[in-house]
């Protein structure tokens, strides 16, 4: 066999793989559709108004997590103060920032420190201070060691009083509604929905953009900043939605995590030996429930519920990519056995093995093509026109599953301007030559730490902001 | 063959029209939401229907086929309901017992709209009804109290134990009625009702209220118990403060938490009651009292009188070094503060 065939018969491989997961992929978008019309037309005829007064709507401890987060602290604790919800308590946890969290905490919600006696239900490093605040009864924050986020939130667990917990990131500001369409379907069915994220968008500045009126928010008009939003719109609207469906959830995203305490406690908490805690405790939670065949629903709701500070810089933008990918790859490594196992159901039959060819096997495969690729190009086993008709295929072809999830938010929110959604959808074709190329570089490098066990944080430095008045 | 079009460029010409219909629909789709939305803003909406599109609403309204047909009747029952129809009775019980969950919830729903007595009947069958999550038309119902409660007091006496507790839950609600029959409720066979109707009686008052709850406090249940210590933190008074004391050595950490809760509401009278608590041996109420000591305010008072060093330092020990450090940071932050007062900086 020449080294041609070989070349040509690579290429057919990783346009066969491309070719399947774009089918993967439309299915879900096509299903993310379906399942996002049933949510709206299930929100229409919800009484929000009876479920924020009502003493039947379950409380919650919401659990936000702060590792140096002294510039956007201030207004997500405040956006959650705001939230709508009738009983909910609010668990900030110092996790041993070496900035001024503390102090901008402390003055800015005139925090003073007490002793509370709290259960140990999870192991945590050790606390340093547990302050309450003087004018916000329902704020409570704990100083303690470094010990990563899922040990702060394990702290927070330790603390919080009530049987739904909510964790949230420290980077993200939050409607005033959150709360309220989060929790909309666990109170109608307690017993099995033990899990619920929703859809949360991006921006440079989340405090400045939520300020914004529905219908008239912006989209970043740095192009940077608006393929990260389409990412986001992408992997809610046209896989997560569909995952949701097909009850293999596998992704209760950190930034807005719903969970039924008791499932936490039994499952041991949030694991601190993964990079990131909330793809693997999604999984453990599938694991355990399926294992025991216990009905559950872990869900993704469709609703905007609040905005998360973006990477501005394409290095901060891979250092957070590539970490994602790392917990990915962790993940489905660590619950290898669950994969077209039939005892996980569609967890074991769809999900992970979704992932594995989506995400896990991606890196490789999109390297390979653009090498194979451009290497035929080359050699003249592919004439250039076919090359650049591929290419655009290939551009148009994701260009219209991003303009799905445009659409599918579009119908779902109405919080953007028209001009913002023709500037989207415009953008959509360019992602595969603007935006894909830093994706694919931050997936390889993530695919190589993780092959060298590395589960650092590398968390990027926050955003300049304006001075908050 | 010359002239046709190669799979690969149909394939892609097939994409672009992909990219370019999907985006034309979401713009064109947008604009003509702000234009409806613009043209229903400015007319004023007809209350009466025209006989046909009453007749296609009451069709749609009756039944559903398939996903679509299901979200188009519940929006048929709304306007039915708003329009005041005269067969919007019938059409509601007939969505309250359809089999799907959906159209049983919208029927709740919009049968809290309506203030009419039939609605509030109906809501209390679809409470009795064990056909969908019953919380859905308890919160309907908790919207109209105090207003039907003699209505409520008749579940208190159902067979079924979740009708007596939601009975009583509701009751939480009307603090004028149903005291007696609470207080028998609080000896049901069924925990659950026990406890719901212990949380009702901490919104009374009244002969028996206060025994009927602190009877509870011996409860096997432990959640009967935390009801238990939060009524009595509502009804009680300081003369209670022992018995929730004794709660706080409780073995579950929910029980002891009410009975913080209920000894620091009320305020600085039960400091004599916990400070024999300090040297008990249960170190669950050493710290309990300390805690409760130190959130009434009574630790600090205490510092700032300068008097009583002893107890505050039997407060310490029984708070352990982190209440020690907490307070003397609080005295210092207080103590800078005065500083900074007299000095005006």
């Amino acid at each position: 066999m020449s080294a041609l065939h070989v070349l040509h018969w690579t290429v057919v491989v990783c346009i066969s793989y491309l070719a399947l997961t774009y089918l993967l992929y439309l299915l879900l978008a096509v299903v993310g559709l379906f399942e996002n019309a049933i949510r709206l037309r299930e929100s229409a005829v919800e009484d929000y108004e009876t479920l924020a007064a009502s003493r039947f709507t379950i409380p919650v401890s919401v659990m936000l997590a702060a590792y140096n987060e002294e510039s956007a602290i201030t207004a997500s604790v405040r956006s959650l103060l705001a939230l709508d919800y009738p009983e909910f308590e609010v668990v900030v946890v110092n996790d041993g920032s070496r900035d001024d969290t503390l102090r901008v905490l402390r003055s800015n919600f005139d925090l003073a420190p007490f002793t509370i006696f709290s259960r140990r239900i999870v192991q945590t490093e050790p606390l340093r201070a547990v302050y309450r605040s003087r004018t916000e009864p329902r704020l409570l924050v704990i100083d303690k060691e470094n010990g990563g986020k899922a040990d702060a939130l394990n702290a927070g667990l330790n603390m919080a009083r009530y049987r739904y917990v909510c964790g949230v990131d420290a980077d993200t500001v939050f409607a005033p509604d959150a709360l309220l369409k989060g929790m909309r379907l666990v109170v109608s069915d307690p017993a099995r929905v033990i899990g619920v994220t929703s859809h949360l968008t991006i921006a440079l500045d989340p405090e400045a953009t939520m300020a914004e009126p529905i219908g008239r928010r912006r989209v970043a008009s740095r192009p940077f900043v608006a393929y990260q939003h389409l990412d986001y719109l992408r992997a809610f609207f046209n896989n997560r939605l569909a995952w949701s469906r097909f009850h293999f959830m596998l992704c209760a995203v950190g930034a807005f995590q719903i969970w039924r305490r008791d499932v936490l406690e039994e499952v041991g908490g949030y694991a601190r030996g993964f990079t990131c805690e909330d793809i693997e405790l999604t999984f453990r939670v599938h694991e355990r429930y399926l294992r025991r065949r216990r009905e559950y629903r872990i869900l993704c709701l469709p609703d905007n519920v609040g905005t998360t500070e973006g990477p501005d810089t394409v290095r901060k933008l891979v250092s957070q990519r590539e970490r994602w990918q790392r917990v990915i790859d962790e993940s489905v490594w660590h619950y290898r056995r669950m994969l077209f196992n039939p005892r996980y159901r569609t967890v074991g039959l769809l999900g992970v093995p979704f992932y594995l060819v989506s995400e896990v096997l991606a890196p490789i495969f999109e390297v390979l093509a653009v090498l194979s690729l451009a290497a035929a190009v080359a050699l003249g086993v592919f004439h250039w026109t076919t090359f650049a008709l591929t290419l655009g295929l290939i551009a148009f072809a994701n260009a219209a599953l991003t303009a799905s999830a445009i659409l599918a938010d579009d119908l779902q929110s109405r919080v953007y301007r028209v001009p913002d959604l023709a500037w989207l959808l415009l953008l959509a074709p360019l992602d595969l030559f603007l935006y894909r190329p830093i994706l694919m570089w931050a997936r390889l490098k993530g695919t190589w730490r993780f092959l060298r066990q590395d589960k650092g944080w590398y968390k990027f430095e926050r955003n300049a902001r304006a001075t908050p008045t | 063959m010359e002239g046709s079009v190669s799979p690969l460029t149909a394939a892609f010409a097939a994409a672009v029209l992909a990219w370019a219909s999907v985006a034309t629909l979401t713009v064109v789709g947008r604009l003509g939401f702000e234009r409806r939305r613009r043209f229903s803003a400015s007319q004023p909406v007809a209350l009466r229907s025209a006989p046909a599109r009453s007749r296609r609403l009451v069709a749609r309204a009756e039944r559903h086929r398939g996903e679509a047909g299901k979200w188009k009747r519940i929006a048929a029952l709304r306007t039915v309901s708003r329009e005041r129809h005269p067969r919007r009775r019938a059409l509601l019980r007939w969505a309250l017992e359809d089999r799907d969950r959906d159209v049983a919830g919208a029927a709740i729903r919009i049968l809290g709209e309506i203030d009419d007595d039939w609605a509030t009947e109906m809501l209390l069958e679809a409470l009795r009804a064990n056909r969908y999550p019953r919380a859905l038309a308890a919160g309907q119902l908790e919207r109209r109290s105090p207003a039907i409660g003699p209505r409520l007091v008749q579940l208190l006496s159902d067979t079924d134990a979740a009708v007596r507790f939601w009975g009583a839950t509701l009751l939480a609600g009307c603090p004028e009625i149903a005291r007696g029959e609470l207080i028998a409720l609080t000896t049901d066979p069924e925990a659950n009702v026990r406890a719901a109707a212990t949380e009702a009686l901490g919104a009374r008052s009244g002969r028996g209220v206060r025994d009927a709850v602190r009877a509870r406090l011996g409860d096997d249940a432990w959640f009967v118990r935390v009801h238990a210590c939060r009524a009595l933190g509502q009804v009680g008074s300081p003369d209670d403060a022992p018995a929730l004391a004794g709660m706080l050595g409780d073995p579950w950490w929910w029980v002891r938490a009410a009975a913080k809760d209920a000894l620091r509401s009320f305020g600085l009278n039960v400091a004599g009651v916990l400070v024999p608590q300090l040297d008990s041996d249960d170190g669950f109420v050493r710290n309990g009292a300390a805690e409760v000591l130190q959130d009434i305010g009574f630790l600090d008072g205490l510092a700032r009188s300068g008097k009583e060093g002893v107890l505050r330092e039997r407060i310490l020990v029984a708070g352990g070094d982190d209440m020690r450090r907490t307070a003397e940071t609080r005295a210092d932050a207080e103590e800078s503060a005065r500083i900074d007062r007299r000095t005006g900086s």
